[in-house]
């Protein structure tokens, strides 16, 4: 079981000069939690998460605090919008460094890395270190539980 | 002479790497002592047993004991829950946000260690400038500033205090009659001079206060139980630091005979409070305490006394004055720890050499707790507010500080200056 038989071969990249207001719309019409940042020979860079736009809307100062249970209402934090500026700033301004795998990697072996780094998306690479997929934890997850004996028997 | 000369280069050196900061400051302490040590036993004029009685467990008691208070209360979210209820207070004005955050941070750094105060205050202090829309600069500056001031005011303030009060044999009375009345004079003016550097910042009207009021203080307590048992236990030992000297006990039995009650009283998980104490800055001034042991062995203060005799000419008050600006300068660029030991054994020389020392101990208590005011890496306190804002969106830069810090340095030490020179006329 390798994992190129269960990656999402139809990935949504962005290219390295994209601006931040592009990966929002990506985003938002895609519905996925991170995008591979490539350059022109589809050549991975590193990604964009989500969270990482988020980040200009809510500052990571919260997790200073132990809890937030008493804050009850973030008050201007709820309201906040991220400049212009912001918006337009390069996409490598808040891009992260990927951790990728060759899509001959076993799913074990790649469900182990993603629990290991705490991540749920994995960009995949083919041997030219192109990239050619992206599997989620929940692809690697119920490609493994497929294979078990008892789900393929109630299933038939 | 060589003996003294050898103690001196390794003395040297070892202030050099902590001042540089090449080397860690609690390696290059122990590093040192190892060898003037080593040295001593070759040499024969320090033994092991000296080394050890060089080291003033007044000083290390007296820290460990506020060290494991302020360990016990961390974890019950008390600082917490001080801030949000400033906040609250605040009413959403900024000024009197800038007050009450200020005053707070202050009055708790008095008592307990600066560093702790900011690390567990600042967050909710960003927090609340978060909800109602304001830029958290003015207040984190301010709280590191006032809490630097503040812990100037008393023996368990700040460790130069600590050890100031140990060198100097003198008691928590002593530093509330003649630290406390200049450190309330300089905070009413460093407060004037933030509220002024801060006048534009200050001005906006929050346009979230009803959010505010949606902080609860109560839930942001954790363990009101352990924190009202702490928090008596530190009233008590606060009582007895006042009577010490009445009652012809150590402030270090003080401290460790409370840590005792509160531990009893509290039964926390001792493992995991023994991991909050500093146990890094405990050996670095155990260290550096046998270090100096050392220098005094080998002859080196001596010399120092002999060379410093020539200063005797100077008026006193002048001298102080001069301690004032000079021990800040060097806080501003170092830590002011190694600052404060390495004056200790200079006054002292002086003091042998039939100067009057009493006034100079405060001079060197005020350059080493004001002068940390001047640059971010002139505290901890600062390094840790300008930590905790690069989290937000408007992070302190140095150009920030300079121009906040710094005239809030000079002009606490000039007003220091003066106050220490009509002390100096009226007293001594």
């Amino acid at each position: 079981m390798i994992i190129q038989d269960w990656m999402k071969q139809n990935v949504v990249s962005i290219p390295y000069t994209a601006t931040i207001r592009e990966a929002a719309i990506l985003f938002h019409k895609n519905h996925v939690g991170v995008l591979p940042v490539v350059d022109d020979q589809k050549h991975l860079k590193g990604i964009i998460r989500l969270q990482d736009l988020l980040s200009l809307e809510l500052p990571d100062f919260y997790k200073l605090l132990p809890d937030f249970d008493f804050v009850h209402d973030f008050g201007a934090v709820e309201t906040h919008q991220p400049s212009a500026q912001e918006i337009e700033m390069p996409v490598i301004k808040l891009m992260q460094p990927a951790l990728f795998l060759e899509q001959t990697c076993g799913l074990l072996r790649a469900y182990a890395v993603m629990l290991k780094h705490d991540l749920y998306d994995l960009p995949i690479v083919n041997e030219a270190k192109e990239l050619v997929g992206i599997v989620s934890r929940v692809d690697i997850g119920t490609a493994i539980i497929s294979t078990w004996n008892t789900i393929t028997e109630s299933n038939s | 002479m060589i003996t003294g000369i050898i103690v001196s280069i390794i003395f040297l050196a070892s202030l050099w790497l902590i001042f540089s900061e090449k080397l860690n400051r609690t390696i290059t302490s122990m590093v040192g002592a190892f060898l003037i040590v080593g040295i001593g036993l070759l040499m024969g004029f320090y033994s092991e047993e000296e080394a050890i009685a060089s080291i003033d467990f007044n000083t290390l008691g007296l820290l460990f004991g506020m060290m494991l208070l302020v360990a016990l209360l961390e974890p019950t979210g008390f600082f917490q829950f001080l801030a949000v209820w400033a906040g609250r207070l605040s009413k959403g004005q900024p000024v009197r946000l800038l007050i009450l955050l200020g005053t707070i941070t202050t009055l708790v750094s008095m008592f307990l260690d600066n560093v702790t105060t900011v690390v567990l205050i600042a967050p909710v202090t960003i927090l609340i400038c978060e909800i109602l829309g304001v830029n958290p600069i003015p207040y984190l500056i301010s709280e590191a500033l006032l809490s630097n001031t503040g812990g100037v005011a008393t023996l368990v303030g700040d460790p130069p205090n600590v050890l100031i009060g140990s060198e100097a044999g003198l008691s928590f009375n002593d530093f509330l009659t003649h630290s406390l009345p200049i450190v309330i004079f300089v905070w009413l003016v460093s407060l004037w001079l933030l509220r002024y550097i801060f006048r534009q910042e200050l001005k906006a009207v929050p346009p979230n206060v009803d959010a505010l009021y949606e902080l609860n203080p109560a839930e942001s307590l954790e363990d009101r139980k352990t924190a009202q048992k702490v928090l008596i236990v530190l009233a008590g030992a606060i009582i007895l630091f006042f009577l010490h000297s009445v009652l012809h006990i150590s402030p270090s039995f003080v401290a460790l005979s409370a840590a005792a009650v509160a531990l009893v009283w509290t039964r926390p998980d001792i493992k995991e409070t023994l991991k909050r104490v500093e146990w890094s800055i405990l050996i670095f001034f155990a260290a550096l305490f046998v270090m100096v042991g050392g220098l005094e062995a080998s002859g080196v203060l001596e010399s120092i006394v002999s060379a410093l005799s020539t200063f005797k000419s100077i008026p006193p008050a002048l001298f102080g004055v001069a301690l004032i600006w000079i021990t800040a300068i060097l806080s501003g660029v170092v830590d002011n720890v190694p600052i404060t030991i390495a004056m200790i054994p200079v006054i002292k020389g002086l003091g042998a050499a039939g100067m009057n020392i009493d006034p100079l101990w405060w001079a060197l208590a005020f350059g080493a707790g004001f002068g940390g005011n001047g640059t971010i890496i002139g505290s901890t306190a600062n390094i840790v507010v300008v930590t905790v804002s690069e989290r937000t969106r408007t992070p302190i830069t140095s150009t920030i500080w300079n121009k906040t810090g710094l005239p809030v340095m000079v002009t606490t030490c000039t007003v220091a200056s003066l106050l220490y020179t009509l002390a100096y006329y009226f007293f001594y």
